[in-house]
């Protein structure tokens, strides 16, 4: 193309013509550009346009993702058991508060009057309303009762105010863990129709006057926001709608920049145009964010409802209501149990808006502005109270659910965690733990696990598993795993004793020096623990008094793969090894797993794998599964009867006969320890309760202890505080059919009478009594006197 | 005339069958209506529920959730009949009847396994109840309830 001359020539008419020519070229080349400038404005535009089209597109399916699926990740909740409560019930005063504190309950000294209220007259008769609560097996409404407790025991329950007897009534069980998303964020979710009108009249007239005249943006709002903003010389003000405040909450970062700006309002818009005013009030309520509980974040108005004033927002009165619409603002600045005044006049200020709008008349006004602000005991119910027992609960979940869903489906997780015994199991391990540290100069930097399980249904009720209970770390009562020691023998006399026909509690053991080679060519001789042999010892006394040469000789005799399998009967699932040192317990297991054996001797042969959870709702309270009590009959209930006989006779003049004098009750059980005392273990039972114990140290070193001087000390101890609260039923000595019991001599094994010396009385197998006659000396008249008495 | 004989022939069997029908019908009807009236329970040996009888030596709170839980059973709710039953061992283990009540809830629920598992849980603490051991026995054997009814 050609320049256009910038200088004018004189015009003829050639010239005229050429320029002419000229303009006319002129002419077309402006409108080639004009065209060009047009053409390329106008693509520039359809890409403008198919851009912003795309932007929103995209922005449109980010909201309708979230909006139309889980919109929040909602905690699980663990719950402990619900206290059963039942006329004659095991149950002292104290545990009953300890029971109602840890459920939030208000001790008052009228009359309850509202849910979650109690009082105590004479420090005997309890008076309490109960919660709404929904349970696995459907909801328990609110209900007024009254029980007095007798001698720790519950020896009356009837209707609050009436003589109207109560057969049984479960409380509502102690919430005791939260499983958080990673946000850390909690919430109770409330539908819009169970809001009160006057929470959401103080919400518009506080946050969004025009919320159902606007678009998702109000410009008025805005300009009325910069004015006040501008006058006030700093912000006052917030031109953001509840629409605008949502998607800053939902989708967006809370930086302040240009471009977040503009996005909130685009999104504004397009969460209005498809969804609904009712939709985005009901999730704005939810949503909001109104306060903290340690790391736990308080969402929505009904979760702040019961953080605040421990009640549902539809009991809320209308100034309490004024309080939290006013929390918006600022939970922290305005954070009521920090900062009393400021709430004060907060609230005050949102009242007064109540007012303008016409919600409230000025002497009600005058009425509220002048109340306290009401607030509840801060509730604890998001702190995880026991590390190791939420880690289990966790654990067993996960077969069931992923760690995604355990973090954001609301559900409800009920358990058969028992505080009251929990709380007894801590202070146990902590009260006993300093006690062997101060009395054994050897034993120091201790560490330990309890487990306590039901006998019968194998539920786990407490477990500690760390000398300091609420440390969350190493869970030692799963993942730390031992030698156990003694504790195999009772699985190897029983596999014995299983044939009768060839072996009895009569039966003789040599104790005598044992060689063995084993499969490395090195000799083994292994020692009893007081280093000298008794010659023959009768098969129930080497169990009693935990001779290890008598044991290891039956055990060869007996085969080390049968001993196994009746390990994995009992309820072992780890693989066993099968060398000659297993007979003493040379190999290692958790104490969850020497749990889940002696459970199978408590419950007399039944295994039934040891568990936390009984049932899971969803976050709408719908049943979605139960872990039903499945039962297994494992082993024969007279041979494992002829080893409780001696488990229990441990505990009478075995190797625990320091609890002959220490309990009442009946219990049975058995000591272990490792070499260079590395190990102190302590398994017993009685018909309703089964307790492991460990003692030892995470660097493997030696405890100088025995099973005896360490972990019987610390299960005697909880025994005994459960024996205090009447919380303990004896173990059952009362034999099955099909067994006899018949005096033996004591040394020989043969058939024997009462009368003779030497004499003991022993259970045997219908059919496998000893047949063989002993010599009788008669017994002194001091030893006749006794068995008389005994 | 033949045609018309046959046609009658015809439309008289026809009449016949639908009398027939009628009856039928009224027959299957009032079968039905029987059914309705029978208890829950009566027709099917697997749905009855042994008595909580006063002779046993139950306490209060048990005889309740034992109540609960066969009305639950009756309901054809397996499940809530099985956590109520589960409720009375964990306050009290040792009566046999919750047992073996667990013992025909598994059975309805056609899990016979577990049926025998809690007939023999049954068994191991009954105390002088020889009816219930006979019934416990019988499913142990073979996994009915039926001839001890």
């Amino acid at each position: 193309m050609t320049k256009p001359k910038n200088k004018p020539r004189k015009s003829t008419p050639r010239k005229k013509k050429s320029q002419k020519k000229k303009a006319k070229q002129s002419k077309i080349h402006s409108g080639l550009r004009g065209y060009l400038f047009n053409r390329y404005a106008f693509y520039g535009v359809i890409l403008i346009t198919l851009f912003l089209a795309s932007y929103l597109f995209y922005l449109n399916i980010k909201i309708t993702d979230k909006m139309s699926g889980r919109i929040w990740s909602l905690p699980s909740h663990v719950y402990a058991r619900p206290l059963e409560l039942y006329q004659g019930k095991h149950l002292t005063v104290k545990q009953l508060k300890l029971e109602l504190k840890q459920l939030d309950y208000l001790r008052v000294s009228n009359r309850p009057t509202k849910p979650g209220q109690y009082r105590i007259l004479n420090e005997s008769h309890f008076e309490l309303i109960t919660r709404n609560f929904t349970f696995w097996d459907g909801k328990q409404k609110s209900q007024g009762i009254r029980l007095s407790i007798y001698k720790n025991k519950l020896s009356a329950l009837h209707k609050l105010y009436s003589d109207e007897t109560i057969p049984l009534f479960r409380l509502e069980p102690v919430k005791i863990a939260g499983i958080y998303p990673a946000t850390q964020q909690e919430r109770q979710l409330i539908k819009l129709d169970e809001v009160p009108d006057d929470l959401v009249l103080a919400l518009l007239a506080v946050e969004d006057r025009r919320f159902y005249q606007h678009w998702g943006i109000d410009p008025r709002s805005i300009i009325r926001a910069m004015l006040a903003n501008v006058m006030a010389g700093g912000t006052v003000q917030g031109g953001s709608t509840l629409t605008q405040q949502l998607v800053k909450n939902l989708f967006l970062s809370p930086e302040r920049t240009l471009t977040r700006k503009i996005n909130e309002a685009l999104m504004a818009l397009l969460l209005e145009i498809n969804y609904d005013k009712s939709v985005i009030l009901e999730t704005y309520i939810n949503e909001v964010y109104l306060g903290q509980n340690g790391a736990q974040q308080i969402h929505g108005f009904e979760l702040a409802s019961q953080y605040y004033f421990a009640k549902p927002l539809k009991k809320l009165r209308r100034d309490q209501m004024a309080l939290l619409v006013g929390l918006v603002k600022g939970p922290s600045w305005y954070a009521p149990r920090r900062h009393k005044q400021r709430a004060v006049e907060r609230r005050n200020q949102v009242l007064k808006l109540m007012l303008e709008r016409g919600a409230l008349t000025q002497a009600q006004l005058n009425k509220y502005t002048a109340l306290d602000l009401g607030l509840a005991n801060k509730p604890r119910f998001s702190s995880n109270r026991y590390p190791a027992l939420i880690d289990l609960v966790k654990r067993q979940l996960k077969s069931d659910y992923d760690e995604e869903d355990l973090r954001s489906s609301g559900l409800k997780v009920f358990t058969s965690i028992d505080p009251l015994i929990q709380s007894q199991a801590q202070a146990s391990v902590k009260r006993v733990i300093t006690r062997l540290e101060s009395a054994n100069p050897k034993a120091e930097n201790l560490q330990t696990s309890l487990i306590v399980a039901s006998s019968q249904q194998g539920e786990i009720q407490a477990m500690v598993s760390d000398r300091q209970p609420d440390f969350s770390g190493f869970n030692r009562s799963l993942d730390a795993v031992r030698q156990i020691g003694s504790l195999i023998k009772p699985a190897i006399f029983l596999t014995a004793l299983q044939q009768p026909q060839k072996y009895t509690l009569a039966s003789t053991l040599e104790d005598t020096p044992l060689h063995i080679k084993t499969s490395k060519d090195v000799m083994w001789s292994p020692q009893n623990y007081d280093k000298k042999f008794s010659g023959n010892v009768l098969l129930h006394q080497a169990l009693e008094k935990s001779r290890n040469v008598p044991t290891v000789r039956l055990g060869l005799e007996l085969g080390l793969s049968d001993i196994s399998d009746t390990l994995q009967n009992l309820g072992v699932t780890r693989k066993i090894p099968t060398y000659p040192s297993m007979t003493l317990g040379a190999f290692s297991l958790s104490p969850f797993d020497v749990a889940n054996m002696y459970q199978t001797f408590a419950a007399n042969g039944f295994n039934v794998p040891l568990k936390v959870i009984r049932e899971v709702l969803n976050k709408d309270g719908q049943p979605l599964k139960r872990y039903p009590l499945k039962s297994n009959k494992a082993i024969d209930e007279k041979a494992i009867y002829l080893v409780n006989h001696v488990l229990h006779q441990i505990t009478q003049t075995g190797t625990a006969k320091s609890l002959a004098n220490k309990l009442s009750q009946a219990v049975a059980g058995k000591t272990g320890t490792t070499d260079d005392l590395r190990d102190s273990w302590f398994a017993g039972f009685t018909d309703d309760q089964l307790a492991v114990v460990w003692i030892g140290r995470d660097d493997n070193a030696s405890t100088g202890l025995t099973g005896a001087s360490g972990a019987l000390q610390l299960w005697t101890d909880f025994f005994q505080h459960l024996e205090k609260t009447g919380d303990l039923h004896s173990f059952s000595l009362e034999p099955p059919g099909g067994i006899n019991n018949v005096w033996i001599d004591g040394e020989s094994g043969g058939l024997s009478e009462k009368k003779c010396l030497g004499a003991v009385e022993l259970p045997f197998i219908q059919g496998s009594e000893p047949t063989e006659k002993a010599a009788c000396k008669s017994a002194g008249i001091i030893e006749q006197i006794k068995r008389f008495f005994n | 005339m033949q045609v018309s004989r046959n046609h009658r022939t015809d439309k008289t069997f026809f009449q016949l069958g639908l009398i027939y029908k009628i009856a039928a019908l009224l027959v299957l009807l009032l079968w039905l209506g029987g059914c309705t009236q029978t208890r829950p329970g009566e027709a099917d040996p697997a749905n009855r529920v042994l008595p909580v009888e006063d002779s046993y030596d139950l306490p209060d709170v048990i005889k309740t959730l034992i109540n609960q839980s066969d009305e639950q059973y009756l309901n054809q709710n397996l499940a809530g009949s099985l956590a109520t039953l589960e409720r009375a061992i964990r306050i009290n283990p040792r009566h046999g009847e919750v047992w073996s009540r667990m013992a025909q809830v598994y059975l309805k629920l056609g899990n016979l396994e577990q049926a025998k598992q809690h007939a023999k849980r049954s068994n191991s603490v009954l105390k002088n109840n020889p009816q219930l051991k006979a019934f416990n026995d019988r499913i142990i054997a073979t996994g009915s309830v039926e001839s001890v009814h």
